[in-house]
C-alpha cells in the first residue's frame, strides 16, 4: 500500500469508523508520514470532541421574543393599514353618495330655511323609505366590521 | 411524532402560544448558537444570526408538517442562513480534492509540536471558518451537538454514506489547512 491510498482513509481510522486492513496496518507501522498524518487526525478529532459548545447570551431569548413580536407588530401594521384604507374609503363612498343624493334634491340649492328644510327632509324620508331595508344591512355590515377592527387591535397577545 | 411533547410543542406555538415559542427557543437556542458562533467569527453577527434563525422557524412553523424531527427542521434553517452568509462558502463539490502539492513535505520523524500545544483549538476554530459551509455545518452539527449521522443526512439532504464521507473530508481539509495556512 502507499501513502496516497492510505491518506483518503486516515480520518476514519483516527475516529474509529474505518477499520485498517492488514495491509494498512503493515503501512502505518512502517511509514512515518502516515503516522504522523494519523496523529494530526487523531488530534483534530480529539480537539473537536472536547471543544465546549459556545453559549448563548443570558439574554438571547428574551431577544429572540422581541424580534418575534416586532415582526407581528410589523404585520398587524400591514393589515390595519389595509383595513383603515378600506374603511376610508367606505365612508368617502357614502359621504359621497350622501352629496350626490342631496344634490339631485336639489337641496345644495336651498338657502337655509327652516320650513324648506323640513320639506325637504320629508321629500328624502320618502324617496329613502323604500331604501331602507338596504340601508339598515349596509349599517349593520359597517357596524360590524367596525366591531372587528376593533376586536383585532385589542387582541395584540402573541 | 404525532402525541410527542415536541409535537404538542409545535401545535402549542402554532396555536399562537407565546409560553410554547419561548420553550423551543430555549430548548434549541443551544444548538442554533453554537453552530453560528463556531461559523461566523464576529459574536455579535453569531448572535444576531442565531436570532434569525428563530424567526424564520416561527415564520415556517406553520408549514412544517412533522415529517421530519424540529431539531433537522431547525438544523436545516441554520445551514441555509450560514450557507448566505457566507455565499462563496455555499456549496462543495462531491468531487472535491485536494492538491497534495500544498501539503509540506515534513521529513519522518518531525516534531508534532504544532498539533499540540494550546493554540491549535484557535487555529482550528478559524480553520474551520475556512471550509465550505456544508462541511462546517457537519463538523459543528456532529461534534458540538453530537446530532446523530441520520439527523445530518436529513437536514442537509445528503444520503447517510455521504455525510459520512463529507465529515471525513471535511477533517482531512481541516487538517491541510492546519498544515499550510494555519499553521
Amino acid at each position: 500500500m502507499r501513502c496516497e491510498e492510505l491518506e483518503p482513509i486516515i480520518e476514519g481510522l483516527a475516529d474509529g469508523t474505518a477499520d485498517p486492513g492488514a495491509e494498512a496496518r503493515a503501512h502505518l507501522a512502517g511509514c512515518a508520514l502516515c503516522t504522523r498524518r494519523g496523529s494530526q487526525a487523531r488530534a483534530i478529532h480529539e480537539l473537536l470532541v472536547r471543544r465546549e459548545a459556545p453559549a448563548p447570551p443570558p439574554g438571547f431569548t428574551a431577544g429572540v421574543m422581541a424580534r418575534v413580536q416586532r415582526q407581528r407588530w410589523r404585520a398587524e401594521r400591514a393589515v390595519d393599514l389595509g383595513f383603515n384604507l378600506a374603511v376610508a374609503a367606505g365612508v368617502l363612498l357614502i359621504v359621497a353618495g350622501g352629496v350626490g343624493l342631496a344634490w339631485s334634491l336639489g337641496l345644495l340649492r336651498i338657502q337655509a330655511n327652516l320650513a324648506v328644510l323640513l320639506e325637504a327632509g320629508a321629500r328624502l324620508g320618502g324617496r329613502v323609505a323604500p331604501q331602507a331595508q338596504t340601508i339598515g344591512v349596509a349599517g349593520l355590515l359597517l357596524t360590524m366590521a367596525l366591531g372587528l377592527w376593533w376586536w383585532a387591535e385589542a387582541d395584540s397577545s402573541f | 411524532m404525532r402525541g410527542t411533547p415536541e409535537h404538542e410543542l409545535v401545535e402549542r406555538c402554532r396555536n399562537g402560544d407565546e409560553t410554547a415559542f419561548r420553550e423551543l427557543v430555549e430548548q434549541y437556542k443551544g444548538l442554533v448558537f453554537a453552530i453560528m458562533a463556531r461559523s461566523v467569527a464576529e459574536p455579535a453577527r453569531a448572535e444576531e444570526l442565531a436570532q434569525e434563525a428563530f424567526l424564520r422557524v416561527h415564520q415556517g412553523l406553520p408549514y412544517f408538517r412533522g415529517e421530519a424531527r424540529l431539531s433537522t427542521w431547525i438544523y436545516r434553517i441554520v445551514a441555509n442562513l450560514l450557507a448566505q452568509e457566507r455565499p462563496d462558502l455555499a456549496t462543495v463539490s462531491l468531487d472535491a480534492t485536494f492538491d497534495d502539492s500544498d501539503e509540506p513535505r515534513v521529513q519522518p520523524g518531525a516534531d508534532d509540536r504544532a498539533f499540540g500545544d494550546m493554540m491549535l483549538r484557535d487555529r482550528l476554530d478559524k480553520a474551520i471558518r475556512r471550509l465550505p459551509v456544508p462541511y462546517q455545518v457537519l463538523v459543528n452539527g456532529h461534534y458540538l451537538k453530537g446530532l446523530r449521522y441520520e439527523d445530518l443526512a436529513e437536514a442537509l439532504n445528503m444520503p447517510m454514506g455521504t455525510v459520512k464521507t463529507h465529515l471525513h473530508r471535511a477533517k482531512r481539509q481541516l487538517r491541510h489547512l492546519l498544515e499550510t495556512e494555519f499553521r
